[in-house]
């Protein structure tokens, strides 16, 4: 090794990245699966939805959470990111491979990277214009969903998509079991919480007397 | 023409198997330089197919009991048929013991003894005591007297393969994969290296070395039906016996085992006999214990293997489109064991033949498999006629075998003379020198090179490579195999004498450029066929039987005139080898009845 | 009955500067049981001697012969052409350095593999030929030998696209072969001592989880539950000390 990467190589830094990865990934589909399961409330009706969103806010709940959240999405990015093949050579070798190459989970990772480049700046949107709207209560949230209900599907899907192959990843690069079960668990579950997002997408459209 | 690159080092050694690599950790550790050259990957040699296991007297297992090196050597004495030399044989037992310990401490994860009682297929009960527990185990394999065959699952060829080469690298041994020696250099008293194609690119190079060591394996390849990797070509015994001055030893012993997977000749190991699988006939009817009621399937390889012929020609064989063949019966062991101890198996039935062992039955029939046979040398591996030359491991007739090799006592040979002689060459180099005269070595490779230019120029004639080579195997299957006799034998010598002419007058369809695979094939024709030749004239000059040479014409062995050991020589320009014999060392045990095979049967009948 | 194939094969000379990469085909009638091996040497004994490919054992067992055949590595040997359609393409392993046609030198890389990762047993103790043998749970024994089942062959380095982009990457067989190491008693080495073995993006860290190693190894490894295991005990091992 060249004396100056011998200098300014720090043995840890790979270990650090990965486990950065591992946990932030974990924490973002945590988060992103309960705020689904939360915004899901308005199936219970706009007075649950609203308590629900006072809640959070009068225990400050949101005002730590949402910082947190996005500070873990940018180290997410960071961190999973760096997977990413940034010289043109090695994206055309990648899909050169992938297209050669039979393998159904690198498809999988490829989708990973093209979902998540997409919430970045899909999701990034929709943090703003939920913060500049701040409070949270159902009828702003009726408004905005009716008007952008495209939006919503749209980052309803990716994210959704992300998340579930996110853990099925993560389980598959550090857990105990083996991946065919694993795949089926997480399929499972990511149609559950999409079944929500659409009834929740739906009962927000019917409010908005969208339908 | 240019010169060729000299490449000089203390110890040459041509082969990468467990013996070469095993004999070049020797020769390293005594300080020396070393080179190892190579067809392919070391761990790609031969010996990584070895799935049974490795003999050794340890008696750590229940039905090991009481076993120790003079058991083994009265076992490999029997089994030798008498034709093994008992010095070599006694210095082998009672070093294998050392030899698989060191395995162990190598990294070989030998299967080890677990304390209980178990119930054999046969519904005998044993106990494995406490007292052992954790120690190498060992399994039953044909021809011995106790369990004594340590084994891992059914990998062992290949775990011992990668525990020695991983000394190797830990070393830093050099080691010239994809290369070829074609042709020994020497001044007519000493070897002093090789001349070696290179796989990668087709030049040839000159290796230079005060001592070297042919450690190339066997010969299988001359057989259309071999379970040998289709490299096992013989080649360091050809290269040798090229020479004119080193002699091959008993390359009519040339052992059958009795389970090859028909069609495609892959083998089922002996462990799944050991482990109390069946032969069956047409009728399913388990006929070993007919023949040979003491040790049924166990009995050794060649009786094993004759006594399936036999019955195939009493009209009880199985009718295939491939020929008659038999059954070997492993169902009854269950799905655990087949799927853990015998997996390898598993797998080569399901995906070579499509059959599941678990519930199927697998066809199978005696396949060449190993040779007796190889460069002659003495208890410390020095080959006959040359200073400096050394043979190891199946290439080499250090004469642990005789006319039959027990099974096991090939990958224990590979390291216990793989250790044994790397010692005497490292003695040797440390007090030798090298000297060479600089045109006689070139003028080596330049023959090679003219040989390489006549092939591709097609001056001497159009013969095809591979007809030649089609030929010599059928005539071997068909004249040479099993049963022999005297009419069936001159036809064989006759035909590949032809054969042998032709090889002469090759032509190459391609342009035989750079590493061309038909130009390397037919590099290696003449020397094939000459070793073709010393097998089929040694078995027509021996009149009797013994170990796997079996005569029809000639049933029984004669100790009189032939407990001797057959010496063949290749004079220049001829084709036939001059035969000559030696007397075989009896030191311990002198001829008597093996225990099994047609004597004691016969005797048992009268 | 006998179908025709058409066989699609790469052929290249690296050595020869007037050669350039091209697909060449062959047409050959299949046999009962045919395999690749078969087909190839079939090939070459009657239409086109030139052809190099590399078969050792033919039986699944020495790892010489792994080519991509219809887009997946696999062993040729054990490939039966019944299992495909009429056409089959076979292309050298990427990542390895080519040697002609369908032969690549899967040995050197692997040599290097061993060397980086030390594959030999690490151990203060000397040998003492006339002591018995360490003794050993057999269980243990059986679970070194579940990871010891690799031959070499390459098939998942070469499904890998990390392999593929990223020289210096071990991959699932490096990482294997440590895992083989990690779970002996006989060797001695350190969590940290293993940790500088691969604790990096050459080694564990470096795969991504795309498991092409998992679905392609002809021997039946189980690489994505060793790589998982590797990666935590690394991965402890690193936040250890
Ligand atoms: C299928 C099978 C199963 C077996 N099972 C058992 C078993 O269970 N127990 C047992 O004891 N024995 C077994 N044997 C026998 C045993 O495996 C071999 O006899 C033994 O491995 C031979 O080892 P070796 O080192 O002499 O040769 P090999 O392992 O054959 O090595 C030969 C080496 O020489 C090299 N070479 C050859 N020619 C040249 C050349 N011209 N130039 C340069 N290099 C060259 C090759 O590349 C290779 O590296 C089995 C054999 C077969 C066929
Ligand atoms: C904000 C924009 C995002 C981008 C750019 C992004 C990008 C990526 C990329 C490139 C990967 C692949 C890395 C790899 O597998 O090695 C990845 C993996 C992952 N992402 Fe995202 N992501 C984003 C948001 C999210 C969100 C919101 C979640 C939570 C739902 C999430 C959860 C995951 C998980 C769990 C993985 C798997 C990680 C792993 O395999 O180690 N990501 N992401
Ligand atoms: C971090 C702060 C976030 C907050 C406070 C937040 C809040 C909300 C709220 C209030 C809604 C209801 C609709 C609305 O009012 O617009 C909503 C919907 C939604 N959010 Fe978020 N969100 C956050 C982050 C994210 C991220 C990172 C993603 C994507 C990966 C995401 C994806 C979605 C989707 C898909 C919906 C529509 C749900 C449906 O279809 O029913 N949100 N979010
Ligand atoms: S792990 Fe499997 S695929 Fe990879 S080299 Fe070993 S045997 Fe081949
Ligand atoms: S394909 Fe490659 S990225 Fe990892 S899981 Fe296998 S080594
Ligand atoms: S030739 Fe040995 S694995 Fe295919």
């Amino acid at each position: 090794m060249q004396a100056q990467r011998l200098l300014t190589k720090n043995p840890r830094a790979e270990l650090y990245y990965d486990i950065v990865e591992l946990f932030t990934g974990l924490t973002l589909v945590g988060f992103l699966w309960t705020h689904m399961i939360f915004v899901s409330t308005i199936l219970l009706g706009t007075e649950v939805y609203d308590i629900l969103a006072a809640g959070l806010d009068d225990y400050y709940l949101s005002y730590i959470g949402i910082p947190f959240i996005i500070i873990v999405a940018i180290m997410h990015v960071l961190s999973a990111g760096r997977r990413i093949p940034t010289r043109y050579q090695e994206q055309k070798v990648i899909w050169r491979h992938a297209k050669m190459l039979k393998g159904t989970d690198t498809w999988v990772w490829i989708f990973q990277v093209i979902t998540g480049v997409s919430i970045l700046a899909l999701g990034a949107i929709h943090v703003f214009v939920v913060l500049a709207q701040w409070p949270i209560d159902a009828a702003i949230s009726t408004e905005r969903m009716t008007a952008f209900w495209w939006f919503y599907l749209v980052l309803l899907l990716l994210g959704e998509y992300h998340a579930g192959f996110g853990i099925y990843r993560q389980f598959v690069k550090w857990g105990w079991f083996p991946r065919r079960p694993l795949g089926f668990v997480c399929k499972v579950i990511t149609t559950i919480i999409l079944g929500l997002g659409f009834a929740a997408l739906w009962v927000f459209n019917a409010l908005g007397g969208a339908l | 023409m240019s010169n060729y690159q000299i490449i000089t080092t203390d110890v040459l050694i041509v082969g990468a198997g467990l013996a070469g690599e095993r004999a070049a950790i020797e020769a390293a550790a005594a300080g020396l330089d070393c080179i190892i050259l190579s067809l392919v990957p070391p761990r790609r040699s031969h010996s990584t197919a070895a799935q049974g296991g490795m003999q050794a007297s340890l008696g750590n297992c229940a039905m090991g009991k009481g076993d120790g090196p003079d058991v083994h050597f009265a076992d490999t004495v029997k089994g030798s048929d008498w034709g093994c030399d008992q010095e070599v044989a006694r210095l082998f037992v009672n070093t294998v013991p050392i030899a698989v310990r060191q395995m162990s401490y190598w990294g070989v994860p030998w299967n080890r003894v677990v304390a209980g009682k178990k119930t054999l297929p046969d519904g005998r009960e044993i106990e494995d005591t406490k007292d052992m527990e954790g120690l190498i185990t060992a399994r039953d394999f044909g021809g011995t007297a106790k369990w004594r065959t340590c084994y891992t699952s059914d990998g062992a060829g290949h775990t011992m393969q990668y525990a020695v080469d991983s000394v190797v690298i830990k070393m830093g041994i050099t080691v010239h994969d994809r290369t070829e020696a074609i042709s020994l250099i020497h001044d007519g008293t000493t070897c002093q290296g090789m001349v070696v194609r290179c796989l990668r690119s087709g030049e040839l190079r000159i290796y230079l070395a005060k001592s070297t060591v042919i450690a190339t394996g066997g010969y299988g390849r001359l057989y259309g039906a071999s379970t040998n990797a289709i490299i096992n070509e013989g080649s360091g015994m050809y290269i040798a016996i090229d020479t004119g001055i080193v002699p091959l030893g008993n390359m009519e012993a040339v052992q059958f085992h009795p389970t090859g997977m028909v069609p495609v000749w892959i083998l089922i190991t002996e462990g799944a006999r050991g482990d109390g699988g069946y032969l069956l006939d047409k009728n399913l009817h388990r006929f070993m214990p007919d023949y040979e009621p003491a040790k049924k399937e166990l009995a050794s390889r060649d009786v094993v293997s004759r006594r399936m012929i036999q019955h195939i020609r009493k009209g009880l064989g199985v009718e295939s489109q491939y020929g008659q063949h038999l059954w070997l019966d492993i169902r009854h062991l269950g799905e655990k064991h087949i799927n853990t101890n015998l997996r390898e198996i598993a797998n080569i039935c399901r995906n070579f033949n499509g059959i599941d062992p678990i519930k199927d039955l697998i066809p199978v029939r005696p396949t060449q498999h190993y040779s007796m046979g190889g460069v002659r040398t003495n208890i410390d591996g020095a080959a006959y006629g040359l200073k400096g030359l050394f043979a190891v491991g199946e290439a080499a007739c250090w004469d642990l075998h005789g006319f039959n090799r027990l099974g096991g006592n090939s990958l224990a040979e590979t390291v216990v003379s793989g250790m044994i002689v790397g010692k005497k060459v490292a003695e040797y180099t440390l007090g030798a020198s090298l000297n060479y005269n600089y045109t006689q070595v070139q003028d080596f490779a330049k023959q090679q090179r003219e040989k390489i230019n006549t092939l591709i120029s097609g001056k001497q004639g159009k013969e095809n490579v591979y007809q030649i080579r089609r030929e010599m195997e059928q005539t071997l299957m068909d004249y040479v195999g099993i049963f022999r006799n005297g009419p069936d034998l001159e036809k064989a010598v006759a035909k590949l004498q032809e054969l042998y002419h032709r090889s002469l007058k090759l032509g190459l369809k391609s342009d035989g450029k750079w590493a061309n695979p038909e130009l390397s094939s037919a590099l290696r024709m003449p020397g094939m066929l000459k070793l073709a030749l010393c097998i089929s004239y040694g078995a027509l000059q021996r009149t009797e039987s013994r170990g796997s040479h079996a005569r029809e014409d000639f049933p029984k062995r004669d100790d009189v005139n032939w407990l001797k050991r057959t010496l063949a020589y290749w004079p220049a320009g001829s084709s036939l080898p001059k035969l000559d014999y030696e007397s075989v060392k009896i030191t311990e045990l002198p001829p008597g009845d093996r225990g099994y095979g047609e004597s004691s049967a016969n005797q048992g009948k009268k | 009955m006998s179908r025709q194939l058409t066989f699609s094969i790469f052929r290249y000379n690296p050595n020869d500067p007037s050669s350039a990469p091209r697909m060449q085909e062959y047409t050959l009638n299949e046999s009962t049981g045919m395999t690749i091996f078969v087909a190839l040497n079939q090939i070459r004994e009657e239409q086109d001697p030139s052809l190099n490919f590399d078969f050792v054992c033919r039986a699944a067992i020495c790892g010489s012969c792994a080519m991509v055949i219809n887009g997946r590595p696999r062993l040729a040997c054990k490939t039966l052409t019944k299992d495909f359609k009429d056409t089959i393409t076979l292309m050298p392993l990427p990542v390895f350095k080519l040697v002609g046609d369908l032969a690549v030198d899967t040995g050197t890389w692997f040599r290097h593999m061993s060397l980086k990762t030390e594959s030999w047993i690490h151990t203060n103790k000397k040998f003492d030929p006339i002591a018995q043998e360490d003794r050993m749970d057999n269980e243990v024994a059986l679970n070194i030998y579940e990871s010891e089942r690799c031959i070499e062959c390459g098939c998942c380095i070469a499904g890998c696209a990390t392999a593929n982009i990223r020289e210096e990457f071990l991959g699932a067989a490096g990482i294997n072969r440590v895992g083989r190491f990690m779970v002996d008693p006989r060797d001695e080495r350190s969590d940290m001592e293993y940790f500088e073995v691969i604790g990096s993006d050459e080694g564990a860290f470096g795969c991504m989880g795309l498991m092409a190693c998992d679905d392609n190894c002809p021997m039946g490894l189980p690489l994505q539950l060793q790589l998982a295991f590797v990666r935590r005990k690394i991965t402890m091992a690193g936040l250890k000390s």
